[in-house]
């Protein structure tokens, strides 16, 4: 055994090493989030669950009743009732349901919505949507609108 | 008086490290593996049939949901194959775009491989390492399309949005920390004395053999064959890059991990070209609303990051496709297990498991 092998096992060189290693790493910044008390941001574009809009200045729907991301949904979750308005000028909304169980966040309803500037469908930055049974995930239209009311756990 | 005989084994479909819901027989001797009988079909979804019921537009999200750890490369070997069989000419700068994800997409889909190889084979802080910074691309993603996993981020004949403001400089920054946290695995993997006994001669797939298996991707090229799409037959801009294939000698999983981790390297390299050369404009092409390519048939592929990954369309003119296939490079990949494996041990059915890099929503669809 040389010298510095010598060394090496009394000083337990090999072992700060490790020990060094440990240490640089208790100082790297976090990189995780602790989710429930705090969030990560989201980008401009994150896709949550797709929701109606109103028009921010006179708060009408938007929506015109023209099916087209009814009939571009890949998993049928958008289910649309219109009727003819009754001054004869286009169609109204009966009622609009988005099934939250089928809907794969892919965000085409999107893409063929005719309302300007504004779409009336957009994917909003809700990502919380647990419920308690099957009905909590069937959004009629109001609750498109304001968003679905969420229960929360308490103890 | 006494006698011995083989056993036979379920490996899965529950195993952590079959990756997903793959079933494996073994027959063993021991603990040699004799004889292995892959079965699969548990996450079988029936996807090229419902693609026949649904217009061009709605198959692109199902196509995120087959290989979901590389999505990006299906969407593009999809809108790819569509627009092949209409004739559509797509926008430059979407072009570059789309190879700019893509090799994002790639480098994250080697980070998955990696952290899962090493992590099945005992190495535990490469997953945490890896997965910290597939984050980082999956922030891009996020801010490109507003989605993590499943993209659905180009349309036919272009992107539906440019890129944000600022993810250029997102990108080159990544571009440029990359290569210091590659050292970090590799100091942790490359010269690791264990990783060397568990990766070296081990799942031998010879070229001959490679081909014959059909086999694609980084495990052709660790087996010697210099074959990659985006050489072969170029698609998109890639003819406009420099980039090397690397090849392996001793094709083995060792060689396997060399080939990827130099894969992620050119990868970096495309993404420096594209990023200093991409031009501006549009990114839509004009397509038609209802898309109704002409009667006939088109066979696509594109290099994703487990090989030859291809799209088959049918159409007879109508806004459905009449017949749909994937290729899917984890599914052929899969057909040379048994052969790997024969004869080595059952903790190598796992190495080799790992470096196939199979993702089980791509072998089953």
């Amino acid at each position: 055994m040389g010298m510095q092998a010598f060394l090496q096992k009394v000083l337990l060189l090999e072992l700060w090493q490790g020990m060094w290693v440990t240490l640089k790493n208790q100082f790297r910044p976090h990189i995780t989030v602790e989710y429930p008390r705090e969030t990560v941001e989201f980008a401009p574009r994150f896709r949550g669950v797709p929701r109606l809009r109103k028009d921010p200045q006179t708060g009408e729907e938007l929506c015109i009743s023209c099916l087209l991301c009814e009939a571009i949904c890949p998993t049928e979750c958008i289910s649309i009732v219109a009727e003819k308005r009754p001054d004869g000028k286009g169609k109204q909304l009966v009622s609009f349901t988005i099934n939250y169980e089928r809907c794969c966040f892919c965000g085409l309803c999107v893409d063929p919505c005719p309302t300007k500037p504004i779409t009336a469908i957009y994917m909003s930055h809700d990502y919380e949507f647990a419920g308690y049974d099957r009905d909590a995930y069937v959004a009629t239209r109001e609750e498109l609108v304001d968003g679905k009311p969420v229960k929360i756990y308490t103890r | 008086m006494f006698r011995t005989e083989m056993m036979d084994i379920n490996m899965g479909p529950q195993h952590p490290s079959t990756h997903g819901v793959l079933r494996l027989k073994l027959v063993l001797d021991g603990e040699t593996v004799n004889d292995t009988d892959v079965l699969i079909g548990y996450l079988h979804r029936g996807v090229e049939k419902l693609c026949e019921t649904k217009n061009y537009h709605m198959i692109e999200p199902y196509t995120d949901r087959l290989d979901y750890v590389a999505a990006m490369y299906e969407n593009l070997g999809y809108v790819e194959t569509v627009e092949k069989l209409m004739g559509i000419t797509v926008p430059e700068r979407a072009e570059y775009i789309r190879v700019l994800t893509a090799e994002l997409q790639r480098i994250a889909s080697h980070l998955v491989w990696l952290g899962t190889h090493a992590l099945d084979i005992g190495a535990m802080t490469v997953f945490f390492y890896c997965f910290r910074e597939r984050e980082i691309i999956l922030d891009l993603f996020e801010a490109f399309c507003g989605a993590r996993l499943t993209y659905n981020a180009y349309r036919i004949g272009g992107l539906p949005w440019d890129i944000p403001p600022g993810w250029i400089d997102r990108v080159r920054h990544f571009v440029k920390i990359f290569p210091g946290r590659q050292k970090e695995y590799e100091t942790l993997l490359t010269k690791n004395r264990i990783w060397l006994g568990r990766t070296k001669g081990v799942g031998i797939l010879k070229s001959e053999d490679a081909i014959d298996f059909g086999v694609t991707g980084p495990c052709l090229r660790a087996s010697g064959v210099d074959y990659d799409i985006r050489r072969a037959h170029p698609y998109s801009v890639y003819d406009r890059f420099l980039f090397d294939i690397p090849t392996g000698e001793n094709c083995d999983t060792y060689d396997r991990y060399l080939v990827r981790m130099e894969e992620m390297r050119q990868s970096l390299r495309i993404l420096q070209q594209a990023l200093d050369h991409l031009p501006a404009g549009g990114v839509m092409a004009k397509v038609p609303k209802r898309i109704k390519p002409p009667v006939g048939e088109v066979y696509h592929t594109v290099e994703g990051p487990r090989g030859e990954l291809g799209f088959y369309i049918v159409s007879q003119g109508d806004d459905k496709p009449y017949r749909m296939r994937f290729r899917s490079p984890s599914f052929v990949n899969l057909q040379a297990l048994p052969h790997m494996v024969k004869g080595a041990l059952v903790a190598d059915v796992v190495a080799v498991i790992g470096t196939l890099d199979i993702v089980l929503g791509d072998v089953d669809r």
